[in-house]
């Protein structure tokens, strides 16, 4: 057993179920729960404005589908450019259901936490779907399946009269044991609900990972073959990394519309696809906490070069229209730029820094 | 000693005042906020459209036309996206603002139930019928889409000569562009006389060599656009290289362009070149090509306020300046009324802008009318050609009759 539970320095695995600990130091834990609980109370303390708070709010958004393909792309090496229409799919769930039984209906806005798991199940089915391809691509050949997904699902939303043609379907307010969440309080709200999902999503993906399934998956993404070889179906493991994929963007989806307050096409086109693919990349890829840097560095990168373009266009020559390009040449660059000097990402920053605390004061 | 101290204290008292002397002059200040694509996707038009605004606003604050009070409007860019106005438009909610100016279609529709939640007046750029339904808050400030499409149609089985004419309708693949199809449909089942041989949804065809060789196989004579100016253009030069487009209206054997609001306007003469000529656009917007008060006016706005030729000639600028006039105005109005200038009271100088207060801006063909049951600001539109280059006018404004009959 450790010399003192509260330091890395001395402390060694003697188990295997040691070396599983979601928290290896008591330090880790108290630090965890620190940080959570300043998550939870900050809005006590410090008042932000809505559009800040929608800020925060899409960030997190975001992280829940991030984590999810990670899981996919990061942890079982397969690349998946139709992110978003998983995302889309988890929406749409809530969006269908609100056409048909109507927006105010009180599935919608009350028993919102049920349509929120039920979109992460509607959005597994068609990841589970979608990675069967996977049964038999690989590489490139899977990037263009799933590519494939993002065109229909595009097109489909787009021109079909029950989707109202990609514009706007409204969902209703949602309600609280308070009450109807008002305007007032609609984003406060909200980074709760995202906040609750975020934590238990994480500690899903990280518990996966101490399980045969979790470790199944690093290993057909190492080496499928040998995988195969040690009893493990690399098969089953792809369309299930695919699946949960699929739930894990299901449940951001439906929080976007939920968040929103409907759904329109325009939120999950193959341009945020490739954005949530920047993000993974960014933040670490294989990594539970590259799930948390990506989003927010790249949507934190998008909103100062959203403010830089603003300002660009009133020098720049208007005939070329030069502030337009700002947007995905900064995003480009960026993606450019970790994959050549970084390519694990602010994970792997994140790891240096922790590893130094650890050690800490001693040098090595 | 005693005499020096009264006279700091006085002197400490005067700066005081001096300095609470602008707040308690009365002056007050109207926040307003718009959110438009100055980047991104048809940035074209609403680059000119911000500068509208900006300069007839300014132009309100340095003539003093409302006294002492400002107008304050912040305008943001939105790249066009529907998540990004709504950002912009929490932000202005936070900011207080009285009266908001929207942009795209997309984002009025996804953002029409904050308007009604908040009850905030709306005049957006975009002039699609459907922004209206279910809507009390949203006003178009000229006649829609589909009003301009059905006036074209209008034109067409008025002016064309021998058989039913036949026609081919050519939109955008979104709410915007397919808006007026079901109507221009509508109106041909009330009776228009025209055949509606084909809708097509363009993509993003960098050639349209099929399709127009389809509808010539078709007889179609005459294509109504409801999109944006680059994919007419494509369509247009692709016509003239196959000697396609009718030198005259309704040249037999030929096909005669035709389209609404942002389709024309000098960007598509600038895109199309000479394959533009006697393409036929309808606007309720005045255009610098046409000598006039309007015209003058909105060229001595640009001029003031430093903006190149490009700008000041753009119907876009023009259409700018135009809802800021409105907006202006209601707040004018209120005030002198002597009420506090509030969303709700700007509301209703909306509502009551009608009949002998209905509002003449120069800068549009007909008056800006709205009611309860109203809420499309200017119904006149004027048809406009391209003749050597230059839009110009064909015949006299008019009301397409249509519109009302299939309400």
């Amino acid at each position: 057993m450790s010399a003192n539970r509260w330091l890395a320095t001395g402390n060694y695995f003697t188990t295997y179920k040691e070396e599983q600990r979601i928290f290896f130091t008591a330090l880790d834990r108290l630090i965890c729960a620190f940080f959570l609980t300043a998550l939870f109370i900050w809005p006590f303390f410090i008042e932000l404005d809505s559009k800040d708070m929608l800020v925060i709010d899409n960030i997190l958004v975001a992280v829940i589908a991030i984590l999810g393909l990670n899981l996919v792309t990061g942890f079982a090496g397969l690349i998946s450019v139709g992110h978003a229409a998983f995302v889309g799919v988890g929406a749409y769930t809530v969006a269908c259901l609100s056409r048909v039984i109507g927006d105010q209906h009180v599935l919608i806005t009350h028993a919102w936490p049920l349509m929120i798991m039920l979109s992460g199940c509607v959005g597994a089915i068609f990841g589970g779907i979608v990675g069967l391809p996977a049964l038999r691509l690989k590489h490139l050949y899977l990037v263009m399946a799933t590519l494939s997904f993002q065109m229909i699902f595009e097109w489909t939303i787009g021109f079909m009269n029950f989707f109202n043609q990609g514009q706007t379907i409204f969902v209703g307010r949602v309600f609280w044991f308070t009450g109807q969440v008002g305007r007032k309080e609609h984003y406060l709200f909200w980074y709760y609900a995202l906040l609750v999902a975020v934590v238990l999503c994480a500690f899903a993906v990280r518990n996966l990972l101490r399980t045969r399934h979790g470790r199944c998956l690093v290993a057909v993404r190492d080496n499928d073959r040998a995988a195969d070889a040690m009893g493990m179906h690399p098969g089953f493991t792809k369309v299930y990394a695919f699946a949960l994929a699929g739930f894990f963007a299901g449940i951001a989806g439906a929080m976007h519309a939920y968040l929103y307050r409907g759904v329109g096409m325009e939120s999950f086109t193959l341009h945020h696809s490739i954005q949530y693919l920047a993000m993974t990349i960014v933040g670490g890829l294989g990594s539970l906490s590259g799930s948390f840097f990506g989003p927010a560095a790249i949507m934190m990168l998008d909103l100062q070069v959203e403010k830089l373009a603003e300002w660009a266009v009133h020098f720049l020559p208007p005939g070329m229209n030069l502030a337009t390009a700002l947007r995905p040449l900064s995003f480009g660059l960026v993606i450019v730029l970790f994959l050549m000097f970084e390519p694990r990402g602010i994970a792997n920053w994140w790891r240096i820094l922790r590893s130094y605390v650890k050690l800490w004061p001693f040098r090595y | 000693m005693k005499t020096y101290k009264i006279s700091i204290w006085l002197l400490v008292s005067l700066i005081a005042f001096m300095l609470a002397m602008p707040a308690s002059s009365g002056a007050k200040v109207y926040k307003l906020g718009l959110s438009l694509a100055i980047t991104g996707p048809t940035s074209d038009a609403g680059n000119p459209y911000a500068k509208g605004v900006e300069d007839y606003f300014r132009y309100v604050n340095d003539m003093k036309l409302l006294g002492n009070d400002t107008i304050d409007c912040t305008i943001r860019d939105d790249k066009y996206e529907t998540a990004i106005t709504k950002r912009n438009f929490e932000e202005y909610l936070d900011m207080g603002i009285v009266f908001y100016l929207n942009y795209s279609t997309g984002s009025t529709l996804g953002l029409k139930r904050d308007f009604e939640e908040v009850k905030m007046p709306v005049i957006p750029a975009s002039f699609h019928a459907g922004n209206l339904e279910d809507s009390n808050y949203i006003f178009l400030p000229i006649a829609s889409y589909s009003a301009q499409a059905i006036g074209l149609a209008e034109y067409v089985v008025k002016n064309h000569k021998g058989k039913t004419p036949k026609v081919a309708l050519f939109v955008h693949p979104s709410a915007f562009g397919r808006g007026p199809v079901e109507d221009v449909q509508k109106a041909v089942a009330a009776g228009l006389g025209m055949e509606i041989v084909e809708v097509v949804e363009h993509g993003k065809d960098l050639d349209n060599t099929a399709m127009l060789q389809r509808l010539k196989s078709k007889d179609v004579q005459y294509v109504i656009s409801q999109t944006v100016q680059s994919p007419v253009a494509v369509m247009l030069k692709d016509a003239s290289r196959l000697g396609l487009v009718a030198k005259t209206f309704g040249e037999k054997g030929k096909i005669t362009f035709m389209g609404c609001h942002y389709t024309g306007g000098n960007d598509l003469v600038a895109l199309a070149g000479d394959a533009a000529e006697n393409y036929y656009w309808t606007t309720s917007y005045i255009i610098t090509s046409e000598p006039g008060v309007g015209t003058d006016a909105q060229l001595a706005l640009a001029k003031r306020y430093g903006r190149d030729d490009k700008f000041a000639n753009s119907h876009n600028y023009a259409n700018g300046v135009m809802v800021a006039q409105v907006a202006a105005e209601a707040i004018k109005r209120a005030k002198t009324r002597g009420k506090e200038i509030t969303k709700e009271v700007l509301y209703e100088e909306l509502l009551a802008m009608n009949g002998m207060n209905a509002f003449y801006p120069v800068t549009t063909v007909g008056p800006v009318t709205f009611s309860k049951d109203d809420h499309q600001g200017v119904d006149t539109l004027q048809l406009y050609a391209v003749e050597n280059g230059q839009f110009k006018s064909v015949g006299m404004p008019f009301i397409p009759e249509y519109t009302g009959k299939i309400k």
